[in-house]
């Protein structure tokens, strides 16, 4: 029990733990990936957020700053008209004068404007243009000579384009021009005047000017500096001269401007001025530094080709986007900070992890070197009892004997079921168990099961009651051994749980519809023991778990044996199910395909395992091989007893040796037919044997095969020893069977004799004489399987059959002998 | 992250880490050796600007001109608001500047900054712009004119400078590099190494080596090749001076050298000047664009043409197509060499009456530079006022002429009227409409319409 509390608790880390450590070491670069992943995701999350957050915000603020422009139009267009219609009325009354037959004087009119205009900023100019003299009066006086009021636009080319003498009915505005009194950039809005020559008193065509400083204008868009920090409005005309325009918009033309910073083909320059004539919109452009400017653009309503255009740094207009990019920022560092930080992490936990699971390498190796311990310590013993008991039951016909020897057998199996359950455990663990199929006699099966079920039972005083279905085909295919080893997992754990009451063992067969061949075999076990809480069903099948440890402590087991059922069958391709009633009892099922070979129904278990059992011989050997020679190798001395023994009845010559050294003594000076060669053996243990053997040259045995035999069963080995050169592996205890069979196999043909070739011995014939015919019965069954026995129930039978025939012995009644020897003695009296 | 890139990283931080230290470690200003010349050690201070107000401080200034685009000044500008970005200086180009300019400095809305041109000066009706400006010269205004070359820097009668040179102009011609480069020749510096060139160029196929403006213009062909040659002649014999202006006939004599020299241009085959009129329209944009035909090795100008030509580089398509280095070189009309008239273009002056004093000569501060005005210059395409000729390459032929060959604008005072009647001498000559004879003998008379 120490050895299995210790395998289990060790076996439970290692396994974890080498398993833990290997995979957490594998994935390292795949966490680093995934770490770079979902940082690249939130960084494309954000990216994609802060972009379209920042487009709606951009096309927000567009739209606001096209806004912003047309409703600047508005309040400009307004001014322009206000100040247009201002000079109408200027013109309206002078005009009205000369309608009215009266016409003002050029004086007059001065004087007239003089006292309607209000602003002192603002003056009118009255010129003539009917002689293209363009000069006249103004209403305010040069600023450098206070008297003189005189005023000449010859020298000022504002008037090019208009049609000066006819500028009724709209908005009349110059371009930003230098008045020629004070130098002040003015811009003009104009109307036609009617009015005297004060000199010649004829009534003649003037141009009446309202002369207002772009100043002025540029004061009613103070405003907007509140909402935007950096817009600048500029007034251009058709061809892009400015009225007025920002510090940032170079050049005195915005489309020469324009088309210096914006470089295009002559047809996208095109497309782009028609656009800013004809429509109301907004576009990207570069600035004298090359950066990304905004510009809103919308014609002066009211107005003969005059536009509005808003300038605004785009990046005022984006600020969104800027702070967009400052929490990025700020989220990349935290996340290369945080990446970073896991991988400090990742490397110092993979440290750790490297250092346990290299403990966890060295653990596993000490869980294989105990498993090879184990496997060898207990099966060296087991090996001499099984096989000593073996001996006693061939040998002996004592039935007490026999009993006993019986019980050691069964006891030796329990235990070497655990060691191999253990073993198996192991197996499927490292994933080297596999499922051997091959044809099996159901009714063997079955009396397997319940010969070594059934002992139990009677133990513990239990029913078991069985209830085989009688069309189960006799003989089908599959893992015998490891169906057996199931239900007998099964069984076995329902007799140790129960203690009253009995177990039901049922099996039943359906043909599977599908598939003619195949039969499916439903095995119940069901039984009136402890039962199992609901919420311990699930631990059923946990390796090492045993429920209520506490109350079932004296009850014997590794708790491997569900474990290792359940995954056999998982690998036959079905499952154990279990209901359960706690305190009642259990029932467990499974369901089983199995591939039919003989279709014969099995019928009545008790008369199939009879006629099994008619059709099983006793123990024979397999083969004889008098002359063959073998040498087997083993330390210990009782083992060599056994090995003999087990082989007594072939006949082969058999010479033991005790150590590696005498096996190559052995070797050189003898020639062997085949070599059983112990590994763990004292000083020169077997492979050190083997690797001396092979490199001998001057031996008999040089093509003889060696043949491992071992008590080390864990997984593995077998490859181990043929790598290291054996040519086949048994393990101990030995099974007689597979020993007979492996010599078969290795030895020359011609020195083996099989069973069926083997003359018979003539049997010693008996005569039993007596009248009890019942005793007469079992005579026979007792003699008859080693003598040829003859019954007669009289003297007078006995000597009529030994007129025929010779007989060796006479076994016969004491009363008819003495009735012989009456019969007899009144003869001769 | 392997070994090398995280020595990579540090080192790379490591160096950005030397590199902020050496960077705060640094002064705007050299500080200068005390061994230095105290004239060199004030220019080298002062040429780096460092602004004596906030950064933040609020203004707006206006300069008045009479270029009606501007953009040379206004880089500059852009460049001041690199200093302080919170005000606004707006070029305003005034309509008849001649009379608009002393109304406006009296009017509602006075420039604080306006340009002055050199005819001015002596004129009662500008007299307000020399009045009404500031004293640049003034040493509470750190102004360092020092820079600016000796030749074009204008002392008033009082000894103040009151007007900042801001571009010089000069009379020679333009030089197709690559013809020379070509054909193997380098630029004649004399007039007998002309007419060398000029047979080999003329040998090599170029019908007119030398091509310009058939005008009685200041570009024009006459006065751009021989006038420099009679300023020259007029300052080494000042008495004449007076004559001229008075055109005085006698005083034509003084004529002769140059429009000898010039009808020897023209007959020696050098120039053809049917050619020049047929092929040249105008004394500006015609000269320009013909030139840029590239298959004339030198076309005669001034100054004022040349700067026109950055600009029309890309409205040549023939230069597009081909273009071609050219510089600008003095006419090498002297037997020793050509003569350089270094004459000054337009000036600045601050308004001493603006409302932003301050401001107003902080940015004439900041313009006075050799950097500024240079960088000015060769944006306008124009002579810098300064003395380093390097940041404009045309013009790169200028740097260390021979002084006394140079004729600055103060060295004679030839009235407009004594100037016309050379124009129209020379036109005359090199047209065959006079002979030089009757050129000198008509002096005072000549047609200048």
């Amino acid at each position: 029990m120490l050895y299995l509390q210790y395998f289990r608790d060790f076996s439970c880390y290692t396994t974890l733990l080498f398993s833990f450590g290997r995979g957490c070491r594998l994935k390292k670069r795949y966490v680093i990936i995934i770490n770079i992943l979902i940082a690249g995701l939130i960084l494309f999350i954000i990216v994609k957020y802060a972009n379209d957050r920042a487009v709606e915000s951009n096309q927000s603020s567009l739209a606001s700053f096209e806004k912003m422009t047309t409703t600047t139009e508005q309040i400009v267009a307004n001014y322009l008209e206000d100040e247009q219609h201002l000079c109408d009325i200027w013109a309206n009354y002078i005009n009205g004068s000369a309608e009215a037959g009266a016409p003002m004087t050029v004086d007059e009119a001065i004087s007239y404007i003089r006292k309607a205009k209000i602003s002192p900023e603002i003056s009118g100019h009255l010129i003539f243009i009917d002689d293209d003299s363009m000069a006249g009066i103004s209403t305010t006086a040069r600023s450098t000579d206070s008297e003189d009021y005189s005023v000449n636009y010859s020298n000022i080319k504002i008037f090019d384009d208009l049609e000066i003498s006819n500028v009724e009915g709209v908005v009349n505005l110059t371009r930003a021009y230098t008045n020629p009194l004070n130098g002040v950039q003015s811009i003009a809005f104009l109307n036609n005047v009617k009015v005297l020559d004060n000199e010649t008193g004829a009534l003649r065509s003037g141009l009446l000017i309202r002369v207002v400083p772009v100043s002025r204008l540029e004061q009613k868009l103070v405003f907007l500096k509140g909402e935007y920090e950096n817009v600048e409005i500029a007034l251009v005309d058709w061809d892009g001269d400015y009225m007025i325009h920002g510090k940032s918009l170079k050049n005195s033309n915005f489309f020469e401007y324009f088309k210096s910073y914006n470089p295009m083909s002559a047809q996208e320059y095109n497309q782009v001025i028609d656009t800013i004539h004809t429509d109301v919109g907004s576009m990207h452009i570069y600035n004298y530094k090359d950066e990304d400017c905004v510009i809103a653009y919308t014609p002066l309503s009211g107005l003969d080709s005059w536009f509005l255009v808003s300038y605004i740094p785009a990046s005022e207009l984006m600020l969104n986007r800027s702070i967009d990019w400052l929490i990025l920022g700020v989220v990349v560092v935290g996340l290369l900070i945080l990446l970073h930080f896991n991988l400090i992490i990742l490397l110092n936990f993979n440290r750790k992890l490297t250092a346990a699971a290299e403990a966890s390498n060295q653990a596993n190796e000490a869980k294989s070197y105990f498993l090879s311990t184990m496997s060898h310590d207990i099966r060296t013993p087991m090996n001499a009892i099984i096989g000593m008991n073996e001996m006693i039951l061939r040998d002996s016909n004592n039935e007490e004997i026999r009993m006993y020897a019986e019980n050691i057998r069964a006891s030796g199996k329990t235990l070497l079921g655990i060691i191999n359950d253990i073993l198996d455990f192991s197996k499927i663990e490292a994933g080297k168990m596999e499922i051997i199929e091959v044809d099996y006699n159901f009714a063997s099966l079955l009396n397997d099961i319940v010969n070594m079920v059934q002992r139990k039972a009677d133990e513990k005083n239990l029913e078991f009651n069985l209830e085989i279905d009688e069309n189960i085909p006799r003989c089908l295919r599959g893992d015998e051994i490891r169906i057996k080893q199931v239900i007998i997992n099964i069984l076995s754990n329902a007799v140790k749980y129960t203690n009253e009451g009995g177990v039901v063992f049922s099996i039943k067969s359906n043909k599977c519809e599908d598939e003619p061949d195949y039969v499916n075999l439903h095995v119940s076990v069901k039984d009136t023991g402890i039962g199992i809480r609901q919420e311990d069903l699930d631990k059923l099948f946990v390796a090492f778990e045993r429920i209520d440890e506490k109350i079932n402590r004296n009850i014997e087991g590794t708790g491997l044996g569900m474990a290792i059922a359940q995954s056999f069958l998982s690998m036959m391709g079905s499952t154990i199910n279990v209901e359960s009633e706690y305190g009642k009892g259990s029932e467990f099922y499974f369901d089983l395909k199995q591939k039919v070979v003989n279709q014969e129904p099995v019928g009545e278990y008790n008369v199939a395992y009879k006629h099994f059992l008619l059709e099983k011989e006793q123990y024979k050997v397999q083969f004889v091989a008098p002359d063959a020679k073998i040498l087997v190798v083993d330390d210990n001395e009782i083992n060599l007893k056994v090995f003999v023994n087990l082989l007594r009845d072939t006949r082969i010559q058999i010479d033991t040796a005790l150590s590696g050294d005498a096996c190559i003594d052995l070797y050189k000076r003898n020639h062997y037919d085949v070599i059983f060669l112990d590994h763990m053996m004292p000083n020169k243990d077997g492979i050190d044997t083997l690797k001396d053997m092979k490199a001998c040259a001057d031996t008999p045995n040089q093509n003889t095969p060696i043949i491992c035999l071992t008590a080390n069963a864990v997984i593995g080995m077998r490859e181990k020893y043929i790598n290291a050169g054996f040519d086949d592996y048994l393990t101990k205890p030995i099974d007689t069977a597979l020993l007979e069979e492996m010599l078969i196999k290795y030895l020359d043909s011609d020195l083996v004799t099989r069973a069926e070739d083997i003359e018979p011995e003539r049997k010693q014939r008996i005569l039993v004489v007596n009248e009890d015919i019942d005793f007469l019965r079992k005579a026979t069954s007792t003699l008859s399987e080693r003598y040829d026995v003859a019954v007669a129930k009289s003297m007078e039978q006995a000597i009529s059959f030994l007129h025929k025939h010779e007989v060796d012995l006479i076994v016969m009644d004491y009363r008819i002998y003495t009735d012989l020897a009456d019969m007899e003695r009144s003869q001769h009296e | 992250m392997n070994k090398q890139i995280k020595t990579m990283i540090s080192t790379t931080f490591a160096a950005m880490l030397m590199l902020g230290l050496v960077g705060c470690g640094q002064t705007d200003a050299e500080v200068p050796n005390q061994s230095e010349d105290i004239g060199i050690q004030q220019e080298k201070v002062t040429d780096a600007f460092a602004p004596k107000y906030s950064s933040d401080t609020e203004y707006k200034l206006s300069v008045a001109g009479t270029y009606s685009n501007f953009e040379s000044l206004e880089s500059t500008i852009d460049r001041f608001y690199d200093y302080y970005p919170n005000g606004e200086i707006e070029y305003k180009y005034l309509d008849d500047y001649r009379n608009t300019i002393s109304l406006a400095l009296a009017g509602q809305e006075p420039p604080d900054i306006y340009v002055i041109q050199p005819w001015m000066y002596g004129d009662e009706q500008f007299s307000s712009l020399f009045d009404g400006a500031e004293v640049l010269s003034a040493t509470e205004l750190e102004i360092n004119l020092y820079c600016i070359r000796p030749s074009v820097k204008w002392e008033m009668d009082d000894g103040e400078i009151r007007t900042l040179p801001v571009f010089a102009t000069s009379y020679g011609m333009l030089v197709n590099m690559d013809i020379f480069e070509k054909e193997g020749l380098e630029v004649p510096t004399t007039f007998a190494e002309l007419k060398a060139v000029c047979e080999q160029l003329k040998a090599a196929g170029y019908e007119s080596p030398v091509m310009g403006a058939n005008t009685t213009t200041t570009p024009g062909i006459g006065y751009a090749f021989s006038y420099p040659m009679f300023a020259k002649t007029v300052k080494d014999d000042r008495s004449v001076e007076a004559d001229l202006n008075n055109l005085v006939p006698a005083a034509g004599e003084a004529m002769r050298p140059s429009l000898t020299r010039l009808k020897e241009l023209v007959d020696n085959g050098c120039i053809d000047v049917d050619k020049c009129t047929e092929e040249i329209e105008d004394d500006y944009n015609a000269v320009i664009l013909r030139f840029f035909e590239g298959d004339v090795p030198m076309m005669l100008c001034s100054g004022d043409v040349v700067s026109g030509t950055k600009k029309r580089e890309s409205q040549s398509e023939a230069f597009i197509k081909k273009p071609f280095k050219y510089e600008f070189y003095i006419a090498p009309s002297g037997d020793d060499g050509g003569y350089y008239m270094d004459s000054v273009s337009i000036l600045f002056s601050a308004n001493k009456n603006s409302a932003n004093m301050d401001m107003t000569n902080e940015f004439m501060r900041f313009l006075t530079s050799e950097k500024e005005l240079g960088l000015m210059a060769a944006e306008k395409r124009l002579i810098t006022p300064t003395k380093d000729y390097s940041l404009d390459e045309v013009y790169a032929s200028l740097s260390d002429f021979p002084e006394e060959r140079t004729v600055n604008f103060r060295d004679i005072e030839i009235l407009d009227t004594a100037v016309k009647q050379y124009r129209a001498a020379a036109y005359a000559v090199i047209n065959g409409d006079m002979t030089v004879d009757e050129a000198v003998e008509k002096y005072g008379s000549i047609p200048t319409d």
